[in-house]
């Protein structure tokens, strides 16, 4: 007995002896909560601290979601300066919890947008630093074992061939995934853009919920194609992985983020370190391979490696120049991610199931025409991508007021209830649909 | 000549006056007991799930989120999924823990101490590597698929869906049962089984009949903790991109950014009735069974010996669910070493780069780990004692409800509990400065509440085997309360309290969802938290695997270690002629 | 046929052959040969150690000796597991399973032989009916009394009727008072059943009054074999003698004078020797071979006499214990209690009359 207390009681010296952390004699500490990767948040810290050697900069690393809520948790008396992310819609969420401190900074270089998109907060409450395009990810020795192909675009992902081999995150965890469908939806229309999604997804092996699954999973070969950021599959590649990527023409670009915490023990040194950032010498940091993101100067792509593609000479939409309209976006942020999970995520099984007797028939389709046939495809198709409301409803006050909550509650339905109406109209259809692929392919012999 | 001297110097108390003083103890300890309680589970718990019965928007109170909940579809499924999952895990978790308990604790079998310590090991599975490195052993396009793709063309999807949940939770926490049951089994004297043998019994009769009904305190109360933890968790199936699922749905809507959605949190009060309801069951099936043993002169609880042929056939179905078990820390050894590891049954290669990478900041996290896992040990053990001494032995009013409180711990998520925490004491200032909920301290608790079930389940088993006679006899000839159970009932217990510090302690040197919303500093931090921060860029699976490996064996040397020091106080000599 | 018949005529003999068992270095039991008699209310009695409970055990299955072969009825059990030996064995703590109440207990048995309902229902009751507790079928073994759940624990190996039965230690547990009243029992059950039956004890008593034949063990060895009567009065060694009883024991030699064989005591006292005898070192007689008589009076023949010393007395009821210091050492004398009879006063010296006849003489 007395062993052991002595044993446990030595194990609190070290413990107490390093209370004192923090305070370094005369030197401030920078208060960093973020979601990012260890190598970028890691590689910042390093030069901002060489530049400053009197800033310690303390990096707490926490998932997007987990952040936000210790953020909240914390607002009477925040222990944080600085809240740094890739997802737009945590920033945009504590800026209306009033959580985030208002800054201009002083870097010129930045332009306001890329494309329609703003790389900035216009209301000044953020920043972006880095730019990032939405990609597809694949890995090589699973393609070639399964004698896949590679692909180029978001449709391809929709062939027959890649069913049960693709990955995604659901939009409502993964605010990147979320805009990268919203461009679709914008791009595309919104029914057009919906059967698009429906007919990828249904090509799913899995819908993650954590953005990092997606990824994770391709560079283990876990499945074969992923909707990713390209940072991720260059850091993927660069570790030595056997994975490679592409742009879509018409993707994505996703800004990753910096804000000032309201009420933080060290603002000054907080504006210090975005200044750092968006500077010459911090924007280059983001050319190392491991942290593989692009910069928000466009002055920064000269010294760019080759082979770097430059989001400010590239052509963004399907059709080229298409403008993406950040109000709408936000207006339905809530209701797309929510009729994407009732519909789609939670639905998988029966949605894959349709899909995979559409992919059989079609295939005996290609061999023998059968007009009877191919017209029960058609509807089961139709059936698929029906939805249960209009774009305009989408936007809707009812819609939003729903998901938002407001003193009206009584009028109008409750955000359950319309949950219910989405997941049994999709869940209807599917099997709508499988019915009538059932019945094609009977006649398909 | 006289037969028993008294001292002369203590003049005994009126009986009446000695009740009462007991009583006053034992209400005392209850009250401080509650007390905690509140403070650090019931209170910041109630601060986070009150929003499953307030109206959205208005905040008024109201049924109607309940209502909701039980009209969707998609949560109906989710109910009938986790309840699926549980019960089949208990299942499979029984087929995995029995053969490894009934062989190691009632026969003669060398290995016997290395096979309980390896068989809690699983119970450590780092938070996210563990899951990475079972991916690549188990997955689709794992290493097992991949050989037997190649060999003989056939794939079995033991961790698609349901099943997969299934598969990883009955390995990861079937050493609740193996533990308890093995707590239980130990204390059965031989002589029951003896005089079943003698008159005809043996083999799986024998077993059914005799041994399993006399076992049943500890492995009903491994299996409710088996039950109840399936039920609640919500990692499992989120890294398995299960989502129909209760838990998951329940976490997935409370940490919804955008909106504040009631039914997750319903969901959440519906997790903790229902724990504690299969609980209370539970308890309700071992109450009235009094299987106390009273050691006679220590003669009773000797092991059989085995046949070669038996012994031979005992050693490779131990060797096979080792195997089994064990394999996601193989694998999480194996990617620890890896260079590269994608879409092949082995690593490209090999290095020990990824230990160097860890070597400066791995003394801090495990310095940090060892302390908060030994502390919420102890925070559990002692009041799993006390809890399991007030409901069983005493007559305090209010007391089984210290249990149920205690209980619900299970069922309440890390990030419910960290969230509560933050939001009901970071207000509280320090005397020497910092807010409550940012002083390292509150993580021990936290841990330790989370833990708190586990130490309460066996020590409750323990005690159920600890005859009322012997602490009876202790007061008899003179002890206080106090002393006798002191002297007689903890030490007798040994075994239960044994068991539930290590199965916090493991448990809690590699949990990571009410951490991760506690931890302010690097310096606090422990593995687990560590091991998140690597592992969020391919580069660093290799790192914190490593980190995760440095977990396990910590924990397995500790559990080792325990487990020794049990054995050696309770060994007795293999059965010879006492006369 | 009844249910006594089925037993009585079932019960068979035992043989114990060359059994050798050994834990490690140890030896625990040594060359034990014995032959038990159908019928036959047999003991192994012994101190702590002695062996008696591993040789139970060895017979019952549950351990194995090196050496040897245990025949009953003729048949080889050794080879056999336990539960194919058809023994019946009653363990020192009754080991009554708690789940299960009484009415099971007894029943747990003829279960396992697979026997048919009504069947097992009539012996289960036959059998609590024998050890009167037909009444308490209902009830759970930590409701019952040490005593009863004795009873119970007789009745569960006594209804599945085994060739013979096997009680270790039975008495042990329960009170002294209960004790002479059980034992009796316990004689009367296995005399109206007939059946063979091995009791293992350290209590001299309890094998002496109820036993047919005692085996009297030591450190593994069988000392002697024989009736109570048997061992008491003629035992082969000082152990056995001493341990069935209080013995008065004096050291000397024998020796030949010529024409007898005399037995000389250290301080100089002979005594013949008569014919037959063997080489003994020991002096052994009973306290209640003896009388008191005064020292002038001359000794009568055939009897030996010897002078001491009344130190002390015990009243035993029936008789009086005097402790009387001789020229041989110290010597218990049991005189027959008559009401009203004098006793002999403290440091009184008398003479101590011991007939030849009464008295053995014994190896080192």
């Amino acid at each position: 007995m007395k062993r052991r207390d002595f044993l446990i009681g030595s194990c609190f010296a070290p413990i107490i002896l390093s209370f004192p952390a923090k305070a370094q004699e005369g030197r401030q500490t920078l208060s960093v909560v973020t979601s990012l990767p260890k190598e970028l948040s890691s590689a910042y810290k390093a030069a901002f601290e060489k530049k400053n050697p009197n800033i310690s900069v303390e990096i707490q690393q926490r998932g997007t979601q987990a952040a936000v809520t210790f953020l909240r948790e914390t607002k009477s008396k925040s222990s944080t300066d600085i809240f740094w992310a890739s997802a737009p819609d945590a920033f945009e969420v504590l800026k209306a919890e009033g959580l985030l401190e208002k800054f201009t900074p002083s870097e010129t270089g930045v332009p306001a947008k890329i494309g329609e998109y703003p790389i900035n907060d216009p209301e000044g409450y953020y920043a972006g630093f880095a730019l990032s395009g939405a990609a597809i990810m694949w890995n090589l020795r699973y393609i070639r074992a399964n004698r896949l192909p590679q692909v180029k675009s978001w449709d391809e992902l929709a062939l027959a061939p890649l069913f049960d081999h693709v990955a995604m995150a659901m939009p409502s965890r993964s605010g990147s995934t979320h805009l990268t469908l919203e461009t679709m939806l914008q791009a595309r229309g919104w029914k057009d853009g919906w059967t698009l999604i429906k007919s990828i997804c249904g090509n799913m092996r899995l819908i993650t919920e954590r953005s990092y699954g997606v990824p994770d999973g391709v560079t283990s070969g876990q499945f074969g194609y992923g909707v990713v950021l390209d940072y991720q599959a260059l850091a993927s590649r660069g570790a030595g992985f056997p994975v490679e990527f592409v742009h879509p023409s018409d993707t994505t670009i996703v800004p990753s983020n910096i804000g000032v915490v309201k009420n933080g023990p060290n603002t000054a040194a907080a504006r210090q370190f975005i200044e750092f950032m968006l500077s010459e010498d911090g924007q280059v940091l983001l050319f190392k391979p491991s942290v593989g993101r692009l910069p928000v100067r466009p002055a920064s792509y000269k010294q760019a490696p080759a082979g770097t593609p430059n989001p400010f000479e590239i052509k963004w939409g399907a059709t080229g120049g298409f403008k993406f309209n950040v109000e709408l976006s936000e207006k339905r942020y809530a209701v797309v991610d929510a009729l994407f999970d009732q519909t789609i995520t939670f639905q998988l099984d029966a949605l894959k199931s349709a899909v995979k007797t559409i992919h059989k028939v079609e295939a005996k389709l290609a061999d023998r025409k059968n007009a009877d046939a191919a017209a029960l495809i058609a509807k089961a198709r139709g059936a698929i991508a029906q939805m249960p409301f209009d774009e305009q409803q989408a936007a809707s006050k009812e819609f939003t007021d729903a998901f938002h909550g407001s003193s009206n509650t009584g009028k109008g339905a409750r955000q359950a209830e319309l949950e219910q109406q989405w997941a049994s109209f999709a869940r209807d259809n599917y099997a709508k649909a499988q019915q009538l692929a059932n019945k094609a392919e009977e006649l398909a012999i | 000549m006289s037969l028993i001297t008294k001292t002369d110097a203590v003049v005994r108390p009126a009986f009446a006056v000695r009740l009462g003083r007991i009583a006053l103890g034992q209400y005392a300890s209850a009250a401080l007991i509650a007390l905690f309680l509140i403070v650090f589970l019931v209170v910041p718990v109630l601060t986070v799930i009150t929003a499953a019965f307030q109206a959205k928007g208005s905040g008024s109170f109201t049924l109607i989120n309940f209502y909701d909940f039980a009209l969707n579809d998609l949560l109906r499924r989710s109910l009938w999924n986790s309840l699926y999952v549980s019960c089949m895990a208990v299942l499979w978790a029984t087929v995995l823990a029995l053969p490894l308990a009934y062989i190691t604790t009632r026969f003669e079998f060398k290995g016997a101490l290395l096979i309980q310590t390896l068989g809690v090991i699983p119970l450590i599975m780092p938070p996210f590597a563990g899951a990475i490195a079972m991916q690549l052993l188990f997955g689709r396009n794992g290493s097992i698929n991949l050989l037997l793709g190649d060999w003989f063309g056939i794939n079995i999807p033991v961790m698609e869906g349901l099943s997969g949940v299934i598969f990883v939770q009955s390995v990861h926490y079937f050493p609740f049962i193996l533990i308890n049951l093995s707590t239980s089994l130990r204390n059965i004297d031989s002589a029951m089984e003896e005089a079943a043998q003698n008159l005809g019994a043996h083999g799986f009769r024998l077993f059914r009949r005799i041994v399993f009904p006399l076992a049943m305190p500890g492995y009903i109360a491994g299996s409710s903790l088996v039950f109840v933890k399936v039920f609640d968790d919500l990692a499992t199936p989120l890294l398995l991109n299960v989502q129909d699922m209760l838990a998951p749905q329940a976490f997935l809507r409370i940490t919804s950014i955008g909106i504040s959605d009631p039914i997750g949190y319903v969901i959440a009060v519906m997790l903790i009735i229902f724990s504690v309801f299969a609980l209370w069951l539970a308890s309700f099936a071992t109450r009235g069974k009094d299987y106390s043993t009273i050691q006679r002169g220590g003669g009773g609880l000797s092991k059989r010996q085995m046949t070669r042929v038996d012994a031979l056939f005992a050693y490779g179905l131990i060797i096979f669910i080792l195997a089994i078990v064990l394999a996601p820390h193989i694998g999480l050894l194996l990617l620890s070493l890896a260079t590269i590891w994608s879409y092949s049954p082995l690593p490209d290669d090999y290095t020990f780069a990824h230990y160097l990478t860890i070597f400066d900041e791995s003394p801090q996290l495990i310095t940090n780990t060892l302390i908060y896992a030994t502390l919420a040990g102890v925070i559990g053990v002692t009041l799993g004692t006390a809890i399991s001494y007030l409901v069983a032995r005493t007559k305090v009013l209010g007391a089984q409800w210290l249990d149920y409180i205690a209980m619900s711990a299970l069922a309440v998520p890390g990030v419910v509990l960290g969230m509560g925490y933050l939001r009901t004491y970071y207000d509280v200032q320090l005397p020497w400065g910092g807010s409550l909920a940012a002083f390292w301290g509150m993580i021990a608790i936290a841990l330790g509440v989370r833990r708190l079930p586990y130490a309460l389940r066996a020590c409750s088993a323990a005690l159920q085997q600890v005859s009322v006679s012997l602490e009876e006899a202790a007061e008899n000839i003179g002890a206080t309360k106090t002393a006798s159970i002191r002297r007689i009932v903890v030490p007798l217990m040994t075994g239960g309290i044994v068991a539930g510090f290590v199965t916090s302690f493991a448990t809690a040197a590699v949990e990571l969802s009410a951490t991760m919303m506690l931890v302010q500093s690097t310096a606090n931090a422990p593995l687990s938290y560590g091991l998140y921060v690597f592992i969020q860029s391919p580069a660093g699976r290799g790192p914190g695997a490593a980190l995760g490996v440095i977990a396990v064996i910590i924990v397995g040397v500790c559990t080792y270690l325990s487990h020794a020091y049990l054995e050696r106080r309770t060994a007795l000599p293999a059965r010879d002629d006492g006369h | 046929m009844t249910y006594v018949d089925a037993i009585r005529s079932k019960t068979t003999g035992i043989s114990i052959r060359n059994i050798n068992l050994s834990y490690g270095p140890l030896r625990v039991l040594k060359d034990v040969n014995l032959e038990i008699r159908s019928g036959e209310f047999f003991a192994f009695l012994g101190p702590s150690g002695c062996g008696k409970t591993t040789l139970l055990r060895a017979i019952a299955g549950f351990n194995t000796p090196q050496t040897g072969s245990v025949l009953i009825g003729g048949r080889e059990v050794l080879s056999l597991p336990p539960w194919k030996r058809d023994i019946g064995m009653v363990f020192q703590s009754y080991a009554l399973w708690p789940h299960m109440s009484v009415w099971k207990n007894v029943a747990f048995g003829l279960e396992e032989r697979g026997q048919p309902k009504v069947e097992i229902n009539q012996r289960v009751d036959d059998a609590l009916g024998l050890v009167g507790l037909t009444h308490l079928g209902a009830r759970r073994p930590s409701q019952l009394s040490g005593g009863q759940q004795q009873r119970v624990a007789l009745a569960r190996t006594i209804a599945v009727q085994p060739t013979v039965l096997l009680l270790d230690e039975p008495l042990s547990n329960l009170d002294a008072s209960l004790r002479v009243q059980v034992r009796r029992d316990i004689l009367a059950m296995q005399r109206r059943l007939g059946l063979t039956t091995i009791f293992v004890t350290h209590d001299q008593e309890e094998a002496n009054t109820i036993c047919d034949r005692i085996a009297v063990m030591k450190d593994g060895v069988v000392q002697q074999v024989g009736t109570p009567m048997e061992l008491y009065d003629n035992p082969v060694n000082l152990f056995v003698g001493s341990f069935l009883g209080t013995a008065n024991i004096l050291n000397g030699s024998m020796r030949s004078n010529g024409r007898e064989q005399i037995f000389e005591l250290p301080c100089g006292s002979q005594f013949p020797v008569p014919a037959g005898h063997i080489d003994g070192a020991k002096l052994f007689f009973r306290p209640q071979s003896t009388r008191l008589a005064m020292v002038e009076d001359a000794a009568r023949t055939g009897v030996v006499r010897l002078k001491g010393c009344v130190s002390h007395k015990e009243f035993l009821g029936a008789a009086v214990r005097y402790g009387i210091r001789t020229e041989g050492g110290e010597v218990f004398a049991d005189i027959p209690h008559a009401r009203g009879e004098a006793q002999v006063p403290d440091d009184h010296i008398v003479g101590i009359d011991i007939p030849l006849n009464r008295i053995n003489y014994l190896p080192a």
